[in-house]
């Protein structure tokens, strides 16, 4: 596999920086007028009147929409109806109800976005509020088993409870306990490219729409759903995207919004949410209360593990966040109860946001390890290796690969580990308090369905199509490179299409899956089309592109073109092996300990991913997890009023992440993997493992710089002095 | 939110033609706002908060630009002078460096290039960065109106949260600084390390110290500065008298807690430092 591998560029690079990659906003469509939302400023209650005249009456204005003028949509789902991952609960202006802070309760169409957006602040609403519940840690609602039957992430449906061994005796009878809660506040997407969707009729039934999306199958079924139009009506194209992080996993209203406003206005609409805006009506991880119970042996052996919990979610639609799973997993350890319970309140639905569950699980469960780590007095790495899990301690399966010893050893010498003195407060550099931590990271190698089409012409180029997205991960180039090796040809001769219902179905990209799943299908079907070829004679067994180019050869059969399809299906190895991508988090943090400021000044991560398919596409993905990793350790919070329920900081002047100056210079390293039984590509995915582990390296930094073990993320300054 | 076709914006080229547009607007019961950087105003419209629909754009006024060193210890800033200003002037590093500290850590480039320390004195916000270091330094703020100037000391510029000294129909034109003698330090606490809303700021001048953040508005602290230069130098006191004057709230941003304990950590570090010989550059 020569071209597999390679830092190769971004295929896309020169339209991305000359500004002729065009995303969904961008498209140019013939008269096309500007949508823009109302949102409700209550978080519950009713709407009692609403006064549109003014907005209606303003210059440009050729629609105001709200739940008395709205088109009728047949009834969509509920909670307990939905179909599937994608199929939120979605509020389309058909009733007066207010369920959340932010929920889209008008929209307003005018011939500039200018104007529409004047007039959407012209649109006066009364409401009647009911008193609001926001607030996981405060409510007194009762934590409750998620809805069944439907709970699932990404990629498969996992367990909300789990249980081996006797985890109370064993905790009983354990040397050393550690006993402590963890939360973590509601955490908002954005995405450097917000929202953006726009509607083109086609006459009463046919509908195309530029979406800035994960997902177009999962958009082009939810829109067909909604509308009530066969879903091959629908076409969803989707080019170019500015990062998604789940936001964009699934359809939220504002899509089947524009179609209704497209029709209304009879001319194609624009709707494109602003900053503020994704706060709110999008999606956010939820809020999440953890409890780690963890009994061992003087030795660090681990006895027993209870890790149970809740998130929030609302109350009309599901969202479970699986924050048990990466404990099933990462430790050998005979006694295990996991639950997972939800809490509903007042608020918009939660939804996946960056490697879900198993970021928020690490966070958790590597924190408490620390913990016992101190009360041991054993080095943490070492506590970690002593329990390593030779085999899947769920299933007993062994892994398809794993090579986390390597991660942490890798890792480990490159930070300087062994130079660690053990006591809190015990290194300094002048008046700053220097601490050093580390955490395990881990995130499951999911593969769904997926299906590609390899073209080869007669001019020796090939074309690939996948209806696949590019979130900004690089897919373009990584399909690129993938098909060029498989046909033996040079990158530049292979072009790679995506992001259009017309082409061959796959999955949403969420959970990591594109690069696994697409890849399989792109390698496949390029191979499927050389074979076709050699199947036509005189190719004698030999390799084609060597012996004789396919232009030559197509020439010789009176051909132009020869084509071949691949549905890839999960291999059925999936049920003989455990599959999982595993790395090593290093942290080096400085605190000011009369101010309580705290500044990462290293990072190292070490990763094993199965096979790297570019090297600096791949690094890019493992560099923005982990330097999401700090920024969820110090500053992501979405606050609410606590009484009014509203969100009060719905900019980037209030909801903080780290800025240039936050983020030392952080070295990422690949632990080379081997496996032969992921998929047929060998490939784990690494969208989402950097950012796992992250949090907890960074709080168990903080812990031996001070001395203080902050379990409350964000761990700002306020909880430092 | 204000449609951009109810917008006015007058752009005059002389401080006499602004004087004399603010003064017929102030008759007519329509004051102009001031617009200077504009990075405050910016924002208030942006969130549809509506402070105004007329507004008087002071950029073209060639002569309120610029900074000024004037005798031995003096400086004047112009009401156009800048961050970037500040940063480049040569006097300001010698004379009061803690402005080019502080204007460092506002913003980004962009708005050191724009925002101006006028602007961040009349904006009125506690949180403020340039406003504790002018005031620590004894700044007088000049207004004039067609009428006359007046000279009125930053210290008592503010009358409550966001309300200031200066009448519809005047404008900042200047502000002076005679730097008085003793050691700078500015300190300012954020969450990161930039582009960071204060949690608190400390600015001080010699015995002369300002606290932003941790009052409606930027505030003196009056009681500790008598304690210190009666030749007080007990922390526990000092700490103590700080906080007469500092007075926090929990915010978004921060909790009145944590900001007492920073100011009572700033205070001693700022006492520690005192009677040490001022840094040079
Ligand atoms: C992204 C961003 C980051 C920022 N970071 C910081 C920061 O770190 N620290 C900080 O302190 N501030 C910060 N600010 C706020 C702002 O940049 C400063 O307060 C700046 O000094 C304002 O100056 P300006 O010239 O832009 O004011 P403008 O917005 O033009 O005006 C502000 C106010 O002053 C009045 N005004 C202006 N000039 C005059 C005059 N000559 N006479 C009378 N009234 C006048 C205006 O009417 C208005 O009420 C930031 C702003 C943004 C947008």
């Amino acid at each position: 596999m020569k071209k597999i591998g390679p830092p190769v560029d971004r295929v896309d690079g020169p339209l991305k920086v000359t500004g002729g990659a065009r995303y969904a906003a961008e498209v140019p469509v013939a008269r096309v007028a500007h949508a823009v939302l109302v949102l409700s400023t209550i978080a519950r209650g009713r709407i009692t009147g609403m006064d549109t005249g003014k907005a209606e009456r303003a210059p440009g204005v050729l629609a105001v929409i709200t739940h008395k003028n709205a088109m009728h949509l047949p009834p969509q789902p509920t909670r307990e109806t939905r179909a599937s991952q994608g199929d939120h609960v979605l509020q389309l202006l058909q009733d007066d109800h207010v369920l959340y802070n932010r929920q889209p309760i008008a929209i307003v169409v005018a011939d500039t976005f200018e104007r529409a957006q004047h007039a959407a602040h012209l649109v006066a609403v009364r409401y009647e509020a009911a008193p609001v519940d926001v607030d996981l840690l405060r409510t007194r609602t009762a934590a409750r088993a998620p809805h069944p039957p439907y709970h699932g992430t990404v990629a498969q449906t996992l367990p909300v409870e789990s249980r081996r061994g006797d985890v109370a005796a064993a905790l009983a009878a354990a040397a050393v306990r550690v006993e402590e809660v963890y939360t973590i506040p509601a955490e908002t997407h954005n995405p450097m490219e917000p929202h953006a969707t726009i509607a083109v009729w086609h006459g009463p039934t046919h509908l195309t729409v530029y979406d800035s999306t994960q997902g177009v199958f999962e958009d082009q079924r939810k829109l067909a759903a909604s509308l009530g139009l066969p879903r091959e009506n629908v076409r969803v194209i989707s080019h170019y995207i500015g990062g998604g992080f789940g936001t964009k996993g699934a359809v939220w209203s504002h899509v089947p919004l524009a179609a209704m406003a497209a029709q209304k206005v009879g001319r194609p609409v624009k709707l494109v949410l602003s900053r503020p805006q994704m706060f709110g009506p999008v999606g956010a991880r939820p809020q999440i209360e953890q409890r780690v119970v963890i009994g061992a042996g003087r030795d660090g052996v681990l006895a027993a593990i209870r890790h149970e919990g809740r998130s929030s979610v609302s109350q009309f639609d599901q969202f479970c966040e699986h924050f048990t799973a990466p404990t099933r997993a990462l430790y050998k350890c005979p006694n295990l109860d996991t639950t997972e319970r939800v809490v509903s309140l007042d608020i918009a639905t939660p939804c996946q946001m960056r490697a879900p569950g198993e970021v928020t699980g690490t966070f958790a469960l590597e924190s408490a390890l620390d913990e016992l780590a101190v009360k041991l007095a054993i080095d943490p790495l070492e506590l970690r290796l002593r329990n390593y899990a030779e085999t899947d301690p769920e299933t007993g399966r062994p892994w398809s690969s794993k090579s986390l010893r390597q991660c942490y050893q890798t890792a480990a010498e490159k930070f300087g580990w062994s130079r660690k003195k053990p006591q809190p407060r015990s290194m300094v550099d002048g008046k700053l308090l220097v601490g050093w931590g580390m955490a395990t990271a881990t995130y499951p190698a999911n593969v769904r369905p997926a299906s590609a089409i390899a073209t080869l012409f007669a001019d020796g180029t090939a074309l690939v199509r996948a209806g696949t997205q590019d979130i900004g991960t690089g897919t373009y180039t990584v399909m690129t490179q993938v098909a060029a090796d498989a046909l033996g040809l040079p990158v530049e001769k292979v072009r790679f299409e995506l992001g259009d219902t017309d082409m061959p179905e796959t999955p949403t990209s969420g959970g990591s899956c594109t690069a696994a799943s697409v890849g399989s299908a792109v390698h496949q079907a390029c191979l499927g089309a050389r074979e076709k070829l050699a199947r036509l004679g005189n190719g004698g067994g030999a390799d084609p592109s060597v012996d004789e180019p396919f232009a030559a050869q197509l020439a010789r059969h009176g051909m132009k073109r020869i084509e071949a399809r691949y549905d890839a299906k999960q291999l059925e190895t999936r049920d003989r092996y455990a599959m999982r991508a595993f790395g090593a988090q290093f942290v080096e943090v400085r605190v000011d300990p009369e101010l309580g400021e705290v500044r990462v000044s290293r990072a190292v991560g070490a990763f094993a991913a199965g096979r790297i398919l570019n090297a600096k596409t791949a690094r890019s993905q493992l560099l923005g997890g982990m330097i999401w990793g700090i920024s969820m350790a110090l500053h992501e919070n979405t606050v609410y009023d606590p009484k009014l329920g509203r969100i009060m900081n719905n900019d980037l002047s209030e909801y903080l992440v780290p800025v240039n100056l936050d983020i030392p210079a952080i070295d990422v390293l690949f632990v080379p993997e081997d496996d032969p039984y992921v998929n047929e590509i060998g490939v784990k995915g690494v969208g989402e493992i950097g950012i796992t582990g992250m949090a907890a390296a960074v709080a168990n930094a903080v812990y031996h710089a001070t001395g203080r073990r902050i379990r409350d993320l964000p761990i700002t300054l306020d909880k430092l002095l | 939110m204000i449609a951009a076709a109810d917008l006015t914006v007058q752009r005059p080229r002389t401080l006499k033609q602004a004087l004399q547009l603010l003064r017929d607007a102030s008759a007519e019961n329509q004051p102009l706002t001031p617009m200077a950087g504009g990075t405050d105003l910016f924002v208030t419209l942006n969130m549809g908060q509506r402070p105004s629909a007329r507004y008087l754009d002071l950029w073209a006024i060639e002569k309120l630009r610029g900074v000024e060193a004037t005798g031995k210890r003096g400086l004047v800033f112009g009401a156009l002078a800048t961050y970037t200003d500040c940063i480049e002037s040569k006097a300001v590093h010698k004379r009061l460096p803690i402005l080019v500290d502080a204007a460092r850590q506002v913003g980004g480039v962009q708005i050191q290039n724009r925002g101006t320390l006028a602007g961040n004195i009349e904006n009125g916000s506690p949180a403020a960065d340039g406003v504790p270091v002018l005031m620590a330094a004894d700044a007088t703020v000049v207004l004039r109106s067609i009428d006359g100037e007046r000279r009125v000391p930053l210290a008592a510029y503010y009358h409550g949260y966001r309300k200031t000294e200066r009448r519809a129909d005047e404008l900042i034109v200047a502000v002076e600084v005679e730097v008085p003698d003793g050691t700078q330090r500015f300190d300012k606490v954020g969450t990161r390390a930039a582009q960071a809303i204060s949690k608190v700021v400390m600015a001080a001048v010699g015995h002369r110290l300002a606290f932003g953040s941790v009052a409606p508005t930027v505030v003196r602290a009056r009681a500790l500065e008598a304690y210190v230069e009666a030749g007080g130098r007990d922390v526990a006191e000092a700490q103590r008298l700080a906080l007469e004057d500092a007075r926090p709230i929990d915010d978004v941003r921060s909790t009145a807690e944590y900001r007492r304990r920073v100011v009572a950590n700033l205070v001693a570090a700022w006492l520690g430092g005192l009677d040490k010989p001022p840094r040079t550059r």
